[in-house]
């Protein structure tokens, strides 16, 4: 058995040559959309034994991003955006006009279900104003994303 | 007088009676389930540490002996955390609620804030921290890397409980490592305990990322029956386990063990820890919540590949190739031919070209290029009609497989010998055995032992696997994978007669998948050493190709494998299987062999029967 382990790390080993951690940049998270990520040997051998590479929280230490310092454990709309990857995944959800990071995202914002679909249509139809550049970074798109809501009827009185 | 003396006596005889019931109580209390639960002293269920506690902090016990004196932690306990405002109470909410509810300290004041009223950290935590559900989680394997059927198991703790888990609470136990190790010296700690594991709480949409997204990973998770008062004593544990270090060991203490450990602290007694657990799979985690009535519930949630093979699956062949070609030029949106399509097919093609681009460029570093084609073809899907993706049909889950453990009884000839033979193998799944639960084109085993009696002979040692991985990762339109495997052991092969040979062999190749036609060539490297050769470790390469075959119960492989010595020695091996699945638990399996060398060939057949169990 120790052979497997060898043998899967000499493999996870061979398939790529730098490492880089995984976890969030930190403060200043400009150009989080379309970030690359990376999936390196450590990381994937971390999974594999299930580890951690040392950077766990236990949420109290630094929120989700590295950047919140007020231990928040509850999200705002703008640090679940902040966090690796989410706002890949909401911008998709947005393009498409719905979906499980976009629900996050209106829950978080704390849209009540009832206009969840209306909040999915709204972002669906403007996401050309949310998102006008793959530079784009997460503040700006929560933004955008109040002004958006604070012109519509139904949905201003959650701004 | 006497009455006088006689009262004494009485007197002296109740109090000391009194001491000793107190003291049979408290040492009765230290034998309570929930009290050993929150010390996580091991009942027997692994060799470490048997009947101490499996953690290894100084700061987790009050007392000096606490380790391995429950009775004597529980004194502590009761002395340190007795007096109101006592600072231990803030770190030990657990053990202050057991004793409020054993000792009628503050009759159901835990619930309230008084007793930690002074424990403003602890306080701001625990009002943070709400949840009504607890989910064991489990990423089951994926291709390309099969030592993932290990697979991992989480905590997932549900506090919205209206429609998203993106900002639930995971409960991960791993190993603390650090990034300066090297990946030889990572193994080797890995299995030696030389890591401190440690309980963390992560958001779940990280853990989603990481299996989901970076590592294809299907996600199956698994509603648990725990109610609200069983999940608040697990909360309220893991304050007490912030911070403290537990040795990690992959094999038995690890994330599933460790989670089973907190199962026993919501409900004690479930007996989920009374079995001896040598190595503990997480595919076994679930059976044996299962097996306790802890699951009502599973989910799937499908990796982002098996979201793209299902979008794919949607699309016609033309519509396939477009969609690729967009994908590397989001101009082409412009262009009459896709401009001919209806709109909900021009969505489906937008959409399944972005999933594309971002599933294979997930991996990398941005580069301007591939955001700017992300960013377009997002453009293109916000314009056109919602497009629902197909739900991905979700394949058996993983506990609906077959035992981690086999033994195999076969009969057979080789040659002009008949024998008998015995195979055990320790774990896991090879490419024929039964698929339901696992994944096609994945082989993970790990030790396996063959042994074979013949009628003139004594038993021998056939063949000894120690490890053989296969990943066998179709290719198509959208997705180019390298297929490979690794194997090593002493098997039996012709050199200048039938003997025992030691070796290591690899390769790397191809392959595609067509309904249930699966082919595949490979190209190989081998090292031997056997005492034929005259130099001690004798090189070759070679090739492989194959052909796998599925439908219903039956799994065919068609095989042939050669290779060429720097001795010039010569040898290959072809092979027909057909495996029979009866039931969950067995297997008929027969196979047709030739090897061949330079100048003779032998050839056999073998017809076995296969136990799974475990």
């Amino acid at each position: 058995m120790k052979k497997t382990l060898l043998a899967a790390a000499l493999m996870g080993a061979s398939f790529s040559a730098h490492a880089v951690a995984p976890g969030g940049p930190g403060c200043g998270w400009g150009n989080l959309l379309f970030e690359g990520k990376s999936g390196l040997p450590m990381h994937i051998l971390a999974t594999t034994f299930n580890g951690t590479s040392g950077n766990a929280t236990f949420g109290m230490t630094s929120g989700t991003n590295g950047c919140d310092t007020n231990g928040a454990l509850t999200y705002s709309g703008e640090s679940l955006l902040g966090m690796n990857g989410v706002m890949e995944e909401v911008a998709q959800d947005m393009a498409v006009g719905e979906g499980e990071a976009l629900t996050a995202l209106s829950v978080s914002i704390g849209v009540d279900a009832s206009d969840r679909a209306h909040f999915n249509s709204l972002m669906h139809q403007n996401f050309a104003s949310i998102f006008p550049s793959q530079d784009v970074t997460a503040a700006e798109v929560m933004q955008q994303i109040n002004m958006v809501m604070s012109q519509d009827q139904q949905l201003a009185k959650y701004v | 007088m006497r009455t006088g003396v006689l009262c004494a006596l009485a007197g002296l005889f109740l109090i000391l009676s009194d001491t000793v019931a107190a003291a049979q109580s408290r040492e009765h209390l230290a034998r309570e389930p929930r009290w050993q639960a929150l010390l996580h002293i091991n009942p027997g269920a692994t060799l470490r540490d048997r009947h101490r506690s499996y953690v290894d902090d100084d700061n987790f016990f009050l007392s000096d002996t606490g380790k391995d004196d429950p009775l004597a932690e529980l004194n502590a306990s009761i002395e340190a955390l007795r007096p109101a405002q006592a600072p231990e109470r803030c770190r030990f909410p657990a053990r202050y609620r057991f004793f409020a509810e054993h000792l009628g300290w503050e009759e159901s004041g835990w619930q309230e804030s008084a007793p930690f009223a002074h424990c403003d950290e602890y306080m701001e935590w625990r009002q943070s921290v709400q949840a009504n559900r607890a989910v064991l989680v489990f990423p089951a394997a994926y291709l390309n890397s099969p030592s993932s059927m290990f697979g991992h198991t989480l905590l997932r703790l549900d506090q919205t409980g209206d429609g998203t888990v993106w900002l639930s609470w995971a409960v991960n136990f791993g190993a603390m490592t650090s990034e300066q190790d090297n990946s030889l010296f990572y193994i080797y700690r890995g299995l030696a305990g030389g890591y401190p594991g440690r309980f963390t709480l992560v958001p779940y949409v990280q853990k989603i990322q990481e299996y989901s997204h970076m590592e294809n990973r299907d996600i199956w998770e698994y509603d648990l029956t725990l109610n609200q008062e069983e999940i608040d004593w697990v909360i309220e544990h893991l304050w007490e386990l912030k911070d403290i270090n537990f040795d990690y060991y992959f094999f038995d203490e690890n994330c599933s063990f460790r989670l089973l450990e907190l199962v026993e602290v919501a409900r004690p007694g479930t007996g989920l820890l009374d079995k001896w657990r040598f190595a503990e799979l997480p595919v076994n985690t679930v059976r044996a919540l299962d097996d306790k009535d802890l699951i009502e519930q599973r989910h799937y949630r499908p990796s982002k590949a098996q979201e793209l093979e299902a979008l794919v699956a949607e699309m016609t062949v033309a519509e396939r190739r477009l969609s690729r070609r967009l994908a590397d030029d989001p101009d082409l949106a412009q262009s009459a031919e896709f401009q001919a399509y209806p709109p909900p097919r021009q969505a489906l093609m937008a959409q399944t070209a972005y999933r594309h681009v971002r599933f294979i460029h997930r991996k990398e570093e941005r580069t301007e290029d591939v955001a700017k084609r992300s960013f377009a073809l997002l453009g293109l899907m916000s314009r056109l009609p919602t497009a629902t993706p197909p739900r991905v049909q979700p394949q058996r889950p993983p506990e609906e497989g077959h035992g981690t453990k086999m033994l195999g009884v076969s009969g057979g000839q080789w040659g002009a010998d008949d024998y008998g033979q015995l195979t055990w193998r320790m774990t896991y799944h090879d490419l024929l055995d039964n698929r339901r639960g696992f994944l096609d084109g994945a082989q993970i085993e790990g030790l396996g032992v063959t042994l074979r009696s013949t009628e003139s002979q004594a038993v021998k040692l056939e063949r000894l696997d120690l490890v053989s991985i296969r990943s066998l990762s179709p290719r198509d339109t959208f997705s180019k994978p390298l297929s490979w495997y690794v194997e090593g052991g002493l098997e039996r092969a012709w050199a200048q007669g039938r003997r025992l040979t030691r070796y290591v062999q690899g390769g790397a190749g191809l392959s595609w998948r067509w309904q249930g036609w699966q082919p595949y060539m490979l190209l190989s490297a081998r090292a031997e050493n056997n005492s034929a050769f005259s130099t001690w470790i004798t090189p070759g390469g070679g090739a492989e190709a194959g052909l796998l075959y599925n439908t219903g119960a039956w799994q065919w492989q068609l095989s042939s494998a050669g290779h060429y010595f720097t001795n010039d020695e010569y040898r290959h091996r072809s092979r027909l299987s057909a495996h029979y699945a009866l039931g969950r638990q067995h297997g008929l399996r027969a196979s047709l062999e030739r090897e061949g060398w330079r100048g003779d060939s032998d050839t056999g057949f073998n017809l076995e029967w296969r136990w799974y169990y475990d």
